[in-house]
């Protein structure tokens, strides 16, 4: 393996490893590392962006006096987010702000009723309660049709409505059905971590198609760390008596 | 005894830490060979996919960065091998900024123009990059491609150079959108955006904490198939009789799952007791 990617696989464990210190306390390795990889990911963002802007004036926004004013106006306003750092001139900041913001929401707000709104309501009200070629299908239609309703009429109700005598098992069964989804939302919580995670140990363990290299440099860094840590423990624990 | 069952509410978090690594590290370095059901998720992206017509234009999107490869990037490496095995032109284009990192570690393991792919870059696939601007980029894209990307990410040539992106230039020229994702922008973005406005049909490979929040759009029809999680990978490594990084941690998964499973059970048993003693 070449030195530049031998140096890659050593820096991908050792920032793997130093990360994962925070299981057992705060610590600088993971200080360290934390601060790397928000300073790459902010530094990478920029220049991306920065790209983005570039390609956009070569590409088309040079092509004409009235497209390069458009370019350099826009860039001006873009330059405002840094009075942001001023409190003599901060109201400027706020005008990139709310062109950003309104832009946002005038692009989610055409269509967020149709995509979001309507088309649930309309799959909710073509449910089929009986699908005789799929028992499970069928079960799962019904528990829908019955489920969806309640957990949209206990947010609709509330105060002393919920004590009437139909609104109490509408509650129950709201209540019922959003710990289901909860449950749902927390197994698949899981998941996802681990999958992190096992993610990294494959990497750790030189699993194929991941180089073999990063095996020794797993077990150096991993004895590194934690020597330094117990070790510091140790120290301090030894210190208190004294003290 | 009461002070045994205290013991499991009140678990040091750095032994369930230590616990967690050795029943993942584990089936890792000794393969336990479980079984993997294959189930309907997989199956359905995995036809939606080998039922794209040939000849089809989509766009496939890996919305998400280095966090989220451990999961995404398995199913990812699986779709485009999927893809590339067919004769679909795809335009690769990310409104996340590290799409493109991640897009470029899936060039480093396998190379479209090589056999058995032998894809030609501009006629039959293109790279455009990231695009800033999240939400409105989406629509401004959808609208027109070639003002919305000035330049292609792998040979900074203006769009109209590419035989692939002659006559496609709008979210209607598109057959279907593969998003693999983690987060926002994603698939409600994908459907405000191009879904709803244009009627291009979207498939979804996400982290599987986003899979019951995406379950809704699947029931509707809104969204073609969901691929969640790493599992739901491993079962369409399976389907493609490409085994990946994906199966070979399919048993952790369920080594973890098992692991996540008798915490939660020591903590109810500890809960249950000592509440009765209370009483």
């Amino acid at each position: 393996m070449e030195l530049m990617a031998l140096l890659g696989v050593y820096s991908a464990v050792f920032f793997t490893l130093a990360i994962y210190t925070i299981l057992y306390r705060e610590n600088p390795w993971y200080r360290f590392a934390e601060s790397v990889f928000l300073g790459l990911a902010v530094g990478y963002q920029v220049a991306l962006d920065m790209k983005y802007v570039r390609d956009q004036w070569a590409g088309q926004w040079s092509s004409s006096s009235i497209m390069m004013v458009g370019y350099v106006l826009a860039i001006l306003i873009s330059l405002l987010w840094y009075f942001r750092f001023t409190k003599q001139y901060f109201y400027l900041y706020r005008w990139p702000l709310a062109i950003i913001v309104g832009t946002g929401i005038g692009a989610a707000l055409r269509t967020v009723i149709f995509a979001q709104f309507t088309t649930q309501i309309i799959a909710q009200a073509k449910l089929n309660l009986w699908v005789p070629t799929d028992l499970m299908k069928t079960f799962n239609n019904i528990m829908l049709f019955i489920m969806v309703p309640c957990v949209v009429l206990y947010f609709w109700f509330t105060g002393s409505y919920r004590d009437s005598g139909p609104m109490k098992i509408i509650d129950k069964v709201a209540r019922y059905t959003m710990m289901a989804g909860f449950g749902a939302g927390f197994g698949y919580t899981i998941l996802t971590r681990y999958s992190m995670f096992i993610g990294r140990a494959q990497y750790l363990l030189g699993i194929t198609p991941n180089p073999p290299e990063a095996v020794p440099a797993f077990i150096i860094f991993a004895l590194i760390m934690l020597a330094t840590m117990i070790g510091y423990d140790l120290m301090q624990r030894n210190k208190k008596p004294s003290t | 005894m009461s002070s045994f069952f205290d013991k499991f509410e009140n678990i040091d978090r750095r032994w369930i830490y230590l616990l967690s690594w050795i029943f993942v590290l584990f089936p890792l370095i000794f393969p336990l060979g479980l079984p993997v059901p294959i189930n309907k998720e997989s199956q359905a992206w995995f036809k939606a996919i080998n039922d794209i017509p040939n000849g089809s234009v989509i766009v496939f999107s890996p919305m998400f960065g280095t966090s989220g490869m451990p999961e995404l990037f398995p199913m990812t490496l699986a779709t485009m091998h999927q893809l590339w095995s067919k004769n679909v032109k795809i335009i690769v284009v990310s409104f996340w900024a590290e799409g493109p990192l991640v897009f470029q570690q899936l060039l480093n393991q396998m190379n479209p123009t090589a056999a058995p792919y032998n894809k030609v870059y501009g006629v039959d696939w293109i790279d455009l990059g990231y695009i800033p601007g999240s939400e409105p980029a989406m629509r401004a894209f959808g609208e027109d491609m070639k003002k919305a990307v000035a330049k292609d990410y792998k040979e900074n040539k203006n769009l109209s150079e590419f035989p692939i992106m002659q006559n496609i230039n709008k979210a209607s020229d598109v057959s279907l959108v593969i998003s693999i994702e983690t987060g926002t922008p994603g698939l409600t973005e994908w459907l405000r955006q191009w879904q709803e406005p244009f009627r291009t049909p979207i498939i979804v490979g996400c982290i599987g904490v986003s899979a019951p929040g995406m379950a809704p759009f699947l029931q509707s029809g809104q969204l073609g198939a969901l691929l969640p999680g790493l599992t739901s990978s491993a079962e369409y490594e399976l389907l493609l009789n490409r085994k990946g990084l994906a199966i070979a941690g399919v048993d952790a998964v369920s080594m973890s799952h098992i692991l996540v499973v008798i915490l939660v059970v020591l903590g109810n048993v500890g809960y249950f007791v000592n509440r009765g003693k209370k009483k």
